[in-house]
């Protein structure tokens, strides 16, 4: 791997781990604190704002995975489970660990 | 007027960013056979990546943004033509990502090659492209 592929790879990671956090964050405001407020207190415009605000990010999430793994460099078990885990709730999370790992991994090798 | 201004905006937009997703779709598959040397597919590799950067991948949020702003303006949230064009734009844009980074890939590996279905994939785009000019237009349901 050249010098310019892993800047390259370590920037497309660095921005995959962020967008994840930022996914994952957005669901646990959407269901922990806009849905409560729709539903106890009374104010609907929790989730009209913060509904469409975590649509984004999850849309944004979806497309940098399906880029970053067609980029390849990734096994099929590593793929599976990055999109089964961008799937499910807080999976994000998971993946970000997953994405960490290998940031960690190329950070030695530079 | 302002609802005007945002579907010339709109439509701007998608026109820039189909345009690009098929110079990607082409870099992607043909780049090997439009150049025979390896620093001619390196080069046009490259500049369809920047280009894809620079200006497709905003023209495609831009499309986004617009259009989900005129649907919520014009009320057509409901209308059962928007959700499938929406189906249409989502599937769309995750072929632009798998092409980007099918792109990203045989930019840094010469002997790498594309997945043979993406050989299908302009015309997956024009064929997308036909339907969502069908719906808006025509509007059938």
């Amino acid at each position: 791997m050249s010098g310019e592929q892993r800047a390259e790879e370590l920037s497309l990671l660095r921005r995959m781990r962020a967008i994840s956090l930022i996914e994952g964050t957005t669901l646990l405001l959407l269901v922990l604190v806009a849905v409560p407020l729709k539903h106890v207190a009374g104010l609907p415009m929790a989730t009209r704002i913060m509904g469409p605000i975590h649509g984004l990010a999850f849309l944004t999430y979806v497309w940098m995975l399906l880029q970053l793994v067609s980029g390849g460099g990734w096994s099929r078990a590593e793929t599976a489970r990055l999109v089964i885990a961008a799937l499910i709730p807080c999976g994000t999370f998971i993946n970000e660990r997953a994405l960490a790992r290998r940031q960690a991994l190329l950070d030695i090798a530079c | 007027m302002d609802y005007l201004w945002l579907k010339a905006l709109h439509v701007t937009a998608v026109l820039v960013w189909m345009s690009g997703l098929l110079a990607v779709a082409l870099g992607a598959t043909s780049a090997a056979k439009v150049s025979s040397s390896a620093e001619g597919r390196s080069a046009l590799i490259e500049r369809t990546l920047r280009w894809d950067q620079r200006v497709t991948l905003p023209a495609m949020l831009l499309a986004w943004g617009a259009g989900g702003t005129l649907a919520t303006l014009g009320g057509w949230f409901h209308s059962p033509w928007l959700i499938v064009k929406i189906g249409i734009v989502g599937l769309l844009s995750a072929l632009h990502a798998i092409l980007s980074g099918t792109l990203r890939r045989l930019a840094y590996a010469d002997a790498a090659s594309p997945p043979s279905w993406l050989v299908h994939a302009r015309l997956l785009i024009v064929a997308g492209v036909t339907a969502i000019v069908v719906l808006v237009v025509v509007k059938p349901f």
